[in-house]
């Protein structure tokens, strides 16, 4: 059903547009040149163990502790991507992806107020439910997501339906529909932070 | 491949270690990738290499697609983001009509097609903001509907059905005088 139907003139728009474009040959094989040149994905097992939630019992001593590290980790995070942003081209600058391998970046957002945070990206197709952040400490969300080698878009999906651009990263441009997003670009091996405040 | 494996069958051969299983994949997939592609874009080559793009992504992510037997819609999914990255609608808009003629010659032309009207209507959705121009393939050529588009593009419905209402009355006022 595409509703055109009670409009001959968008219908036979519509018929034209459903017509096969013409493609040049030897289409699918670059593709499966392409296709067998990308880096190999993570397996399964180690995908579904960086993906597996996981409770850890700690002390309040050990707590506090955490919740020290983890405001460095944002604290560095921010520091970071604001000197690549002021640096010009923040993402080029970044370390040199290593074809092979994979990183596990943690997106960091501090929105106290937000009552869900969730993570988008051209990584997951831009998927508003597929990588929910947890609410850490004083309002910090954070989600680890292994990403291989790359340059990526991305955005913080804040109660569900208003996207935000990271504050600390440098923003992402081409975006026709005024959408904020950031950019984020993986090397290969190490693990990152990207991260801000509201 | 056989032509009546599902999609989800070829997925899961992908993901248990046959690449290759990818490409019935793309010949599946290819025209209507294409269609969309070209339509948003306006030009033959880039609408191949973003296709082409949105291809690797979504090898690179399978394990993530939660519905094989959908991998149709994921990988629409994909292919309208990065036709999104790649701005619809700048400097290609002139290459359409001027520059590009040469991908057009290597291809043979697709069997019923009408050249010219297809070419008024390359020039009315050249016209149209992007957001519109999408809005207006999703829902009358790919058929989607509006929870569909909903999902695909993170839009919400008012604005999605604002966006076909308006691409609609512009193409309307751009094409309703064309001789046919």
């Amino acid at each position: 059903m595409t509703g055109s139907a009670d409009d001959p003139l968008i219908a036979r728009i519509a018929e034209a547009l459903r017509r096969p474009r013409a493609v040049r040959p030897g289409f699918e094989a670059r593709v499966m040149a392409a296709v067998r040149a990308a880096p190999p994905r993570l397996p399964a097992r180690a995908w579904a163990w960086l993906r597996e939630p996981r409770v850890l019992a700690v002390s309040p001593l050990a707590g506090a502790a955490a919740a020290a590290v983890l405001a460095g980790i944002v604290i560095a995070g921010a520091w970071s991507a604001t000197r690549l942003a002021r640096a010009g081209g923040g993402a080029e600058r970044a370390a040199a992806p290593t074809a092979g391998t994979a990183a596990v970046v943690r997106f960091v957002l501090a929105a106290p107020r937000a009552r869900t945070v969730s993570l988008a990206g051209d990584f997951d197709g831009w998927d508003r439910s597929r990588l929910p952040m947890r609410r850490e400490a004083a309002g910090i969300w954070t989600v680890d997501v292994p990403l291989a080698p790359g340059r990526y878009d991305y955005a913080f999906v804040v109660d569900g339906g208003r996207f935000v651009a990271d504050p600390a990263a440098p923003p992402a441009v081409g975006d026709d529909f005024g959408r904020p997003t950031s950019v984020v670009t993986v090397g290969g091996g190490a693990a990152r932070v990207a991260g801000g405040s509201l | 491949m056989r032509d009546d494996e599902p999609d989800g069958a070829l997925v899961r051969r992908v993901l248990e270690g046959d690449t290759e299983a990818f490409a019935g994949l793309v010949a599946r997939h290819r025209d209507r990738g294409l269609r969309f592609a070209a339509s948003m874009l306006g030009d033959a080559a880039e609408a191949e290499e973003a296709l082409q793009d949105a291809f690797v992504r979504a090898y690179r992510s399978l394990r993530t697609c939660r519905d094989p037997d959908r991998f149709g819609a994921w990988l629409l999914q994909i292919l309208v983001n990065r036709c999104r990255t790649r701005g619809a609608g700048r400097r290609r808009r002139a290459r359409l009509f001027v520059g590009d003629d040469g991908a057009l010659e290597r291809a043979a032309a697709p069997a019923g097609a009408d050249p010219e009207w297809r070419e008024e209507i390359d020039r009315a959705l050249a016209r149209l903001d992007p957001p519109q121009r999408e809005a207006f393939l999703l829902k009358h050529v790919e058929g989607l509907d509006y929870e569909e588009m909903t999902r695909l593009t993170g839009a919400r419905v008012p604005a999605l059905k604002m966006r076909v209402k308006r691409a609609c009355d512009r193409l309307r006022i751009l094409l309703g005088e064309v001789p046919r």
